[in-house]
């Protein structure tokens, strides 16, 4: 298209303006932290004294350890559940598949420490599984905290990422190179291990690293259940919260060191996905069948049970949520709506107006950045979209807890003070959604031909118009289901919102939080329920809007 | 109120790749001027520098006498069909066709008016309010076509319009689209790589080759008189041999084997004697005779098509020519029959074989310099 020479024309004027955006909520929170890890506030001088304390300490090092521990682990269980689930559902009809994958994808779109706290509940100290195992054999067991507890909680989270992105591939998948293969002479093993496995390899890899790099950077599920067993964002919290005020260096050096892992994860994921890609697109994709006897009742088995472990946290939390309790903590065995009537006119109901409104203000916010940034990256490539792009994948490798502190270090302070204010959490919701939304954007406009923009302005109409009047409408389905998608994410996010939240920007999340470590289990339930029904509601608005039973991650 | 096209020694540079250098062509108003030629010779971007999507790096491009180098797009007025249709998805047929008008600052009757005229001239009135996506691929041609000609622009361009149809498709749209553009007068730039589509529906033809203009003229003309070989070999079948230039008595000829010569009327006076030639010959000048006279040769295929026969037939001298024969003549030739082969003189073409350009005389018919 022919170069604009005007040098303030509007798309200049909002790439720079987003720019500003960009430096302001990314690029000087990231400063600051930096700064602040190696810099002695006292002296000014340059110091490795911060870093170094984090490797001098086992207490503290040991940390990274255990994050790594879990991690694998839970990778590694999640795609051993994943892997499996996904090839049944695709080979072997399933009695109720089509609500099994809308199962599966509630309990990938509901937070992990949700997961948690209903697993406490069951195989807590306390819990109901834990007291009837012991009452029967007359055990000692005392509940799963600690490494067994986050493992569980995690994979059970994580494996619906796994089969989602497995299953794609597999629906992707062109059955003609399965027939051909048993044209060769190729058996059916044979053929798992030479044709399917090697074709969706890239997509297990990819699909494992974003498990790795979520449940690294999950704050809630090791705070819940790890009890003792400390991760890093668990660590990153404990040292913030008693240093308010104080010395912050120690605390922006474990980010540091933080952001130096993820900042590899993502390196490599980067390498592994460019590495290991095909393109497929199935004319003639796998086909589901009938199959007899035992392999039927195994494959059955397998689903329904796999899926109840992953939907049980919903079930529980919706069924503790009914439950009368004594002072909020033990359980009477009647059914009541207390727990509701407690949350909704005995305390403050801000909680719940609030994460709406700063929801919708965040996604309309994501949006309009979003849809102006991919067309910016995408059509009006130069130089500073360049720099935007790049700008713009920052919060990829930035979690949670370290977003929320580089904002406390960004904000409390002249000349920007936005601590405690509506918009310093809801610009966290947008800066940590960024790169999602943008490059789902982006997928979009690279699906729109540029034919259809030559052709309205070859009719006349301006690139503004061309812009709001083809572009914008075109893109709207898309990026309304996208918006839905991180509408659900926002709501359930705690690890940021926990740092920067104060009583007059509390969100559901936190209060659930905050309500299970009080122990005031009834009315956690009862938010939690709050919740994963507005989750639910959203899912399926998504599933209308986008007419098809799929979430892109 | 047609215009011509004025296209002034204009250059294209994408970073340093010159793809178009110094091409100058001059498009009559009111006529369809095709621009024809192997895939990556710069005919797409020839066409988006005239419409503006391409910048002009050198040179001009006059619509009307004036001129456009640096008109936005959105101003010059000029209707685009694009190759992959672009329609609107998110809108009706109808609003598709609005999209341009509705800028235009148009009446709402006017507008209506305009609207179902143009629905007319496509025939899709029937379609009017249906979505893109339940159109098949002709009727959402008609609708790109309906759209880009209801501005009046000035020119209308198409890329390939055609290419995404199957071929009895392809056929009847391109009646449709040279009717159409008979009946609204409009000066059309229309871009191909099929040479017969360009024979059918060209009322002039520019053939390109590596961002060079080879020839331009008129279908008849480019056919039966080539301006060079690869305007010979491009459009339509051609065999082309090694000859012999002769002259005796005042009168030349072209010696195509030991045996075998014909007088040539029209070779220009540069064709020196003694010299060899390039001698085209399409497979229906060659005649094939049983008086044993012409070249010497061995069938080794025919195909019967019904209207025609074609035979491959391999010559004494080592080339395979094919050649095609009126179904209404006698009987089928078999394989492996020797037969004669004698040329029709007023109708091949000749070359130079230093820079393979025609010796034939510019009778008139030939605008090529
Ligand atoms: N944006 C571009 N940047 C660099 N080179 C380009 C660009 N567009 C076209 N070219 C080059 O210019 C030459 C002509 O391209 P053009 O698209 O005009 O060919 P074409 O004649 O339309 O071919 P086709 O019949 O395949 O459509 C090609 O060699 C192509 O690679
Ligand atoms: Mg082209």
């Amino acid at each position: 298209m022919k170069a604009n020479k005007k040098p303030f024309n509007i798309w200049n004027t909002s790439t720079l303006l987003i720019l500003c955006i960009f430096l302001l909520f990314i690029a000087f929170p990231l400063f600051l932290v930096l700064k602040k890890s190696v810099i002695d506030p006292g002296t000014g001088q340059f110091t490795f004294e911060y870093l170094s304390k984090f490797f001098e300490r086992k207490f503290y090092w040991i940390t990274i350890l255990n994050s790594f521990k879990v991690t694998v682990a839970a990778t590694l269980l999640s795609m051993v559940i994943g892997l499996p689930l996904a090839y049944m559902m695709r080979k072997v009809k399933i009695k109720g598949s089509k609500v099994i994958e809308i199962l599966v994808i509630i309990s990938y779109i509901s937070p992990p420490f949700i997961g948690a706290y209903a697993w406490i509940q069951l195989l807590g100290r306390r819990g109901v599984v834990t007291e009837f195992v012991n009452n029967l054999f007359g055990t000692q067991f005392d509940g799963i905290y600690g490494f067994a507890g986050i493992v569980l909680v995690l994979s059970l989270q994580s494996f619906p990422l796994i089969y989602l992105y497995i299953s794609g591939a597999l629906k992707n998948l062109d059955n003609s190179l399965n027939e051909a293969a048993e044209s060769l002479g190729y058996s059916n093993i044979q053929r798992m291990f030479k044709i399917i496995i090697p074709l969706i390899i890239p997509t297990m890899l990819a699909s494992a690293l974003l498990v790795f790099m979520r449940v690294i950077a999950d704050f809630g599920t090791p705070m819940l259940i790890g009890e003792g067993y400390r991760t890093i964002p668990v660590l990153i919290y404990t040292q913030f919260m008693s240093e308010v005020g104080g010395n912050d260096g120690f605390a922006a050096a474990l980010c540091m060191i933080f952001i130096v892992v993820t900042l590899v994860l993502f390196l490599v994921q980067r390498i592994v996905a460019s590495r290991f890609s095909y393109s497929m697109s199935a004319l003639k994709p796998m086909s589901v069948e009938k199959v007899k006897g035992y392999k039927n009742i195994l494959s059955h088995a397998f689903v329904y049970f796999v899926v109840l472990l992953a939907i049980l946290p919903q079930l529980v939390v919706t069924f503790t949520s009914f439950l009368e309790t004594k002072g909020g903590q033990v359980y009477t065995g009647n059914f009541s709506f207390d727990n509701y009537k407690n949350i909704l006119f005995m305390k403050n109901t801000a909680v719940i107006w609030n994460t709406y409104k700063m929801g919708i203000i965040a996604i309309i916010i994501i949006v309009v950045l979003g849809v102006l940034i991919s067309y910016l990256t995408v059509r009006k490539k130069n130089a500073i979209t360049n720099i935007l792009d790049t700008v713009s994948m920052f919060p990829f490798i930035i979690p949670g807890s370290v977003l929320g502190i580089s904002f406390i270090f960004a904000f409390s302070d002249k000349p920007f003070v936005l601590s405690g204010t509506v918009l310093i959490m809801v610009m966290s919701f947008v800066i940590r959604r960024m790169p999602y939304t943008i490059r789902s954007s982006t997928a979009i406009i690279g699906q729109i031909s540029p034919s259809l923009e030559e052709a309205a302005i070859s009719l006349g109409a301006s690139e503004t118009k061309t812009f709001r009047k083809v572009v914008v409408p075109m893109m709207m389905p898309g990026v309304m289901a996208g918006a839905i998608m991180s509408w659900i994410t926002v709501i359930s996010e705690l690890s940021s919102s926990i740092i920067l939240y104060t009583s007059g920007t509390q969100t559901l999340t936190v209060s659930i939080y905050t309500e299970v470590i009080r122990g005031n289990y009834g009315n956690a339930s009862a938010y939690s329920a709050i919740l994963t029904v507005t989750s639910i509601i959203s899912l399926l608005l998504f599933f209308k809007l986008t007419g098809k039973r799929e979430v892109s991650v | 109120m047609s215009v011509s096209i004025i296209v002034d020694n204009v250059v294209k540079k994408f970073e340093d790749t010159t793809v178009i250098d110094k091409l100058s062509l001059q498009i009559k108003p009111g006529e369809l001027f095709t621009l024809l030629g192997p895939s990556g010779c710069g005919k797409t971007t020839l066409l988006r520098m005239i419409i503006g999507f391409n910048s002009i790096d050198g040179g001009s491009i006059r619509i009307a006498d004036k001129e456009v180098n640096h008109i936005p797009v959105s101003k010059r007025n000029m209707g685009m069909v694009f190759q992959n249709y672009a329609i609107f998805p998110h809108m009706s047929v109808k609003d598709n066709i609005a999209f341009g008008l509705k800028n235009r600052k148009l009446g709402k009757e006017e507008m209506e008016k305009r609207i179902n005229d143009i629905l007319r001239v496509v025939h899709i009135e029937k379609y009017k309010d249906r979505m893109p996506d339940k159109l098949s691929g002709g009727q959402q041609q008609r609708v790109a076509l309906a759209r880009a000609i209801v501005i009046h622009p000035e020119v209308l361009l198409m890329d390939e319009p055609l290419s995404n149809l199957d071929a009895k498709l392809r056929v009847e749209m391109r009646n449709a689209i040279r009717s159409i553009q008979q009946q609204v007068g409009i000066t059309t730039v229309y871009v191909t790589h099929d040479q017969e589509e360009a024979l059918a529906i060209s009322d002039r033809i520019a053939v390109m080759n590596g961002g060079v203009i080879q020839q331009i003229g008129t279908p008849k003309s480019i056919y039966e008189r080539p301006a060079n070989i690869f305007v010979s070999k491009f459009i339509g079948t051609s065999n082309v041999m090694k000859a012999t230039l002769k002259v005796e008595n005042g009168e030349k000829y072209i010696q195509l084997s030991d045996t075998y010569q014909e007088k040539m009327a029209n070779l220009k006076d540069q064709a020196k004697p003694g010299g060899t030639v390039l001698v085209s010959v399409r497979p229906q000048e060659f005649m094939i005779n049983e008086e044993k006279v012409g070249l010497k040769g061995k069938v080794i295929r025919s195909m019967f098509l019904g209207i025609n026969t074609h035979y491959f037939i391999e010559l004494e001298q080592g080339e395979e020519v094919e050649v095609i024969q009126d179904a209404d003549a006698v009987e089928l030739i078999p394989e492996g029959a020797t037969v004669y082969l004698k040329v029709k003189p007023t109708k091949i073409n000749v070359f130079s074989s230093e820079d393979e350009t025609t010796l034939i005389k510019v009778g008139g018919i030939n605008e090529s310099k």
